[in-house]
């Protein structure tokens, strides 16, 4: 951290000082480190942003007083926000899919209320790398989904190892790449194991396509050419460990049905239909031939826990999510060594891992100048509205079963195993010819901006607490607080450019949304308010995470 | 001080004037890279059709002798399309009558256009770097695309065509770039996507423009009336988003709502002011993008185009599991939409214009792993247009035989014909000159045959 750096740098100059001044050779204690600068509210924004659905004041004056270790170590022990309590209070509907709007529901709910941020934050960017979705298969399992994104959620500062076994045997992810009834093969009718788990855990969740320094680059054989981490006959061998597995309790292995209560509880094995064979894994590991189903799977994700390429790859893929999708080498390499090693001798701790992350130096402003940070996720934008104008809607809920739609993305809502955006998504131009990544503008299509655009549009002007013609699920936006300042430009601007960009305000958009409000009458309080507001909101310094 | 009110704020603005002033594709330095194709004085397109997920294309396109269909229900078992079923075919080429092929019983539509000899299909088709046995890639002695059978990575070749290499630009987006200088009065990018951002499209020097399904959104905030204050509001995002911003990621966005700007109200009156079709599309999400492209093929002269390439696509096709049961649905979907597609393009005289062509990550391996198929490497494409040599089945269709002279584990089969000479096909009818093939499909050269024969 910077204001660590300062403060080591102080201590140093005092002690030089203090040696100078001290040939006698007293015995007097070293002085204490000078307390290190005030966390100022921009900075504490930023960190905001990283770990929560968006800053507020609020927020902001806690990080400052807390300062960012505590604060962090205090939401390490908050216990997950959970989803599927309340979809399974909710009476059945005639299709069970119909509660995937409650799902998104209590999704927003807790991104935008949970005192577990980080917690939510978090589980929100493991729900982007270890992807299921309601698109396709599991359109109509939302009590499945909720009780996998409960899941990532109570795993996110947990050990990764365990991580991967409960993704595993969660039957969400059974039946979104189809592990769920994968049975041992038949020679005869020419079926053998599917290969879709086995395929993706590797190269989505764990490990990628080719091996990794600690850094992240890729490493290169002699040749010059990246080394690949496993080949076609590896994934069979994986695909043949996870045979034998359904729905716990069902009185079938084949057509299994679900159940409310079997969808939201670990796959079970049945020993019979499970390959007992000997597999080679990565780096050549072999599983002997006669073991059980659950040994196998022990070994298999032992072997995958334990390659080289976890913690880059788990480095690389929650600093994207959180902090910038262009992290130094440097930086890659000192979230690995947390992952790696958590400072006692324990490997895969996420939360020490997230902590890393957020407390490193490059997480902090102005290092890297224009790398630093990244597009904020377009959802993110939203909640980070919400959260500073407590958005709320009659009802009380929010369920934008559509946010995949306007947004490019809502949760649980990817179109497939892929995510929204590939983390390596270059958009032509300076950032390619840079060989740099933006991931999130992979959805910051010309189409999607608009229908972000016109969906702030309506937020604003429309969808906010000025309106007496809503409906009970309009999640409108609250800026009764602003309407006092509505006829001062200068204050009202202030007052939201420090709400949404802890008053780092261009002067472009300063004196845009000055010139607009110089065209609205002074008795148009809120349409003064909402331009003010749309403006910030639509503009590129909004869409950027510093 | 303007009279406004708040119905002018909340009602959304119509695409009224959308004559106002047009901003075309974003000047970028024209210096490298111009190819040499010569003026062109007509309208070509391509519309790639892109089945996301891996078709298994071995139950589109089945073998229908009687020895072959028994190597094939052999291999397939479980999941082999009953013969009795399929739709016969009678490939110009060979013996008339004998329908050695028959196609997949929901495909009632491309069977006709067959038939009429405006489909055609590509046989085992996928990316290879050089024409590779299965000895060949036993041993490793030739060089292979990179990461074979892994979903994104085969998308990403097929797209760019890159082989064992990387690129960061698509064989559609070299295209572009070479004619940029050919098209430069066209009001629309030569590259337009219905179906999201593709490395297909991505180009040095072009950069292609992404609609939805039914085009380009309108800007509800925005007007084009000088007496509205919407038309201010317009002005004021224009200028915030030209400003200079110090961030990569500032930039990289402000670009899009730029260009999203500039092109929204253009495209949107061109599909708005299209002919009227009778032709009636699928109610699918490819029905509707293909309707749209036939729109604004319709509306060719008032953009003043000449050369487009459109990317739609759908998902659905990563068939690992109940194969039998989502298969038919998914093949009735392409061929309703490209029958439909096609149709129109005769309604609105563009037929001989116009090429519609599959791409997909890959085949799905011949074995099952129960009820579905898993991903493998060449499979079978499909191309419909009038400019289409139709009725024809191009290219070597494989022994689909385990452990067979193709197969190189699991019913995997080794593309007989690469995606590289589908590609450069395609671009010479589009254009492009020999001499610039390589640019396009920089494999070409490794293979005899630069042009498959399938386009007029």
């Amino acid at each position: 951290m910077k204001t660590r750096l300062l403060s080591l740098l102080i201590s140093l100059l005092v002690g030089l000082a203090g040696c100078g001044g001290s040939s006698g050779g007293n015995n007097e204690p070293p002085p204490p480190p000078p307390p290190p600068p005030p966390i100022t509210k921009a900075e504490a924004f930023q960190f905001l942003n990283q770990s929560t659905f968006g800053a507020t004041d609020a927020e902001a004056q806690r990080v400052i007083n807390l300062r960012y270790e505590a604060w962090i170590d205090d939401q390490l022990q908050k216990p997950a926000s959970l989803q599927l309590p309340h979809i399974q209070s909710l009476p059945l509907p005639p299709f069970m899919g119909q509660l995937q709007a409650d799902r998104v529901d209590i999704w927003f709910r807790n991104a935008l209320h949970g005192d577990d941020q980080l917690r939510q934050r978090v589980a929100f960017a493991l729900s982007e790398i270890m992807v299921v979705s309601q698109i396709g298969v599991l359109n109509n399992r939302p009590y499945s989904l909720a009780s996998y994104y409960d899941m990532l959620a109570e795993n996110a500062f947990g050990n990764y190892r365990d991580l991967i076994e409960a993704v595993t045997l969660h039957p969400a992810m059974g039946v979104y790449l189809s592990m769920l009834g994968n049975e041992k093969p038949d020679v005869e009718n020419n079926i053998r194991p599917d290969e879709n788990y086995a395929r993706e855990l590797m190269q989505l969740f764990s490990i990628g396509l080719v091996e990794l320094n600690q850094d992240g680059s890729v490493k290169l054989d002699d040749r010059g050419q990246p080394i690949p981490t496993y080949d076609q006959e590896t994934i069979e061998a994986f695909a043949h460990v996870y045979t034998g597995w359904t729905y716990a309790g069902s009185p079938v292995f084949r057509e299994a049905r679900p159940t409310l209560t079997n969808q939201v509880i670990p796959m079970q094995l049945w020993p019979s239909f499970h390959d007992t064979g000997p597999k080679t894994l990565l780096n050549g590991f072999v599983i002997p031939a006669g073991q059980m189903g659950m040994q196998d799977l022990a070994d298999a994700l032992d072997n995958i826990f334990n390659h080289p390429n976890v913690g880059p790859f788990i480095a690389i893929r929650l600093i994207q999510r959180l902090v910038t999708s262009n992290p130094s080498p440097g930086y890659v390499s000192r979230v690995a060594g947390v992952f790696n090693d958590n400072g006692f001798g324990v490997r895969g701790d996420l939360g020490a891992v997230v902590k890393a992350i957020l407390l490193d130096d490059e997480a902090q402003p102005g290092v890297r100048m224009d790398l630093d940070g990244k597009v904020k996720e377009p959802l993110l934008r939203l909640t980070q509205l919400w959260r500073v104008y407590n958005a709320t809607s009659q009802s009380g809920r929010y369920p934008l079963n559509f946010a995949y739609i306007v947004f490019g993305q809502g949760p649980l809502q990817a179109s497939h195993v892929f995510n929204f955006f590939s983390p390596f998504y270059a958009p032509p131009g300076e950032i390619s010819d840079g060989n740099l990544v933006a991931p999130e503008l992979e959805i910051s299509t010309e189409y999607l901006n608009t229908f972000v655009t016109n969906y702030m549009f309506y937020q604003t002007f429309a969808l906010n607490s000025t309106n007496t013609q809503l409906n009970e699920d309009d999640v409108f936006i609250n800026f009764e607080s602003e309407l006092a300042l509505a006829n001062d430009v200068d204050m009202l601007i202030d007052s939201v450019a420090g709400k949404l960009l802890a008053g780092q305000i261009s002067d472009t958009l300063r004196n845009e949304t000055a010139g607009m409000l110089a065209l609205i009458p002074d008795t148009e309080a809120a349409l003064r308010v909402a331009e003010t507001i749309y403006l910030i909101v639509t503009s590129p310094e909004y869409a950027y995470q510093r | 001080m303007k009279k406004i009110n708040r119905r002018d704020f909340l009602r959304s603005s119509s695409a009224a004037a959308a004559a106002a002033t047009f901003a075309s594709t974003p000047g970028l330095a024209y210096s490298q890279g111009i190819g040499t194709a010569a003026p062109f004085d007509d309208y070509r397109a391509l519309v790639c059709v892109f089945l996301h997920g891996g078709n298994d294309s071995f139950n589109m396109l089945v073998p229908n002798t009687t020895a072959e269909y028994n190597v094939y229900a052999a291999s397939r078992q479980n999941l082999a399309v009953t013969r009795q079923d399929l739709l016969p075919i009678n490939p110009r080429s060979q013996t008339p009558g004998t329908a050695p092929f028959g196609l997949h019983p929901s495909m009632g539509g491309i069977q006709t256009l067959f038939e009429a000899g405006n489909a055609a299909f590509v046989a085992n088709l996928g990316p290879l770097v050089e024409p590779t046995t299965k000895t060949q890639y036993q041993q490793k002695s030739v060089l292979l695309p990179s990461q074979l059978f892994s979903h994104n990575d085969q998308q990403s070749q097929w797209h760019s065509l890159k082989g064992a290499g990387t690129s960061k630009t698509g064989w559609a987006g070299r295209i572009a770039d070479l004619i940029r200088t050919n098209v430069a009065g066209q009001r629309m990018a030569t590259n337009a996507s219905l179906n999201g951002t593709s490395l297909f499209q991505s180009a040095e020097h072009t950069i292609a423009y992404v609609m939805g399904q039914s085009g380009p959104l309108q800007f509800e905030g925005f007007s084009d009336d000088p007496d509205n204050i919407l038309y201010d509001q317009k002005l004021a995002f224009q200028r915030i988003v030209a400003a200079q911003y110090s961030s990569i990621y500032e930039r990289g966005f402000a670009e899009i709502q730029r260009r999203a700007i500039d092109s929204a109200d253009t495209v949107a009156a061109a599909i708005a002011s299209a002919p009227v079709m009778t032709t009636v599309f699928p109610n699918s999400q490819l029905g509707r993008q293909l309707e749209t492209v036939a729109r604004l093929i319709g509306s060719r002269d008032q953009l003043q185009m000449q050369r487009q390439i459109f990317f739609v696509g759908i998902g659905g096709f990563d068939s690992h599991d109940d194969q039998n049961q989502n298969q038919p649905g998914l093949l009735a979907g392409v061929s309703e939409a490209m029958a439909a597609f096609y149709a129109a393009t005769v309604e609105i005289g563009a037929a001989d214009s116009v090429t519609a062509f599959t791409q997909s990550d890959f085949g799905r391996t011949l074995t099952s792993n129960g009820d579905g198929t898993d991903h493998a490497w060449g499979g079978n494409q499909l191309v419909v247009g009038g400019a289409v040599n139709g009725q024809d089945i191009y290219g070597t269709y494989p022994v689909l035989q385990i452990g067979g002279e193709d197969d190189v584990g699991g019913g995997r089969m080794i593309p007989t014909t690469s995606a590289d000479q589908y590609a450069a096909t395609l671009a010479r009818w589009f254009g492009i000159p020999d001499v610039d093939l390589d640019i396009v499909a920089p494999h070409i050269d490794n293979f005899v045959q630069r042009d498959l024969g399938f386009m007029v």
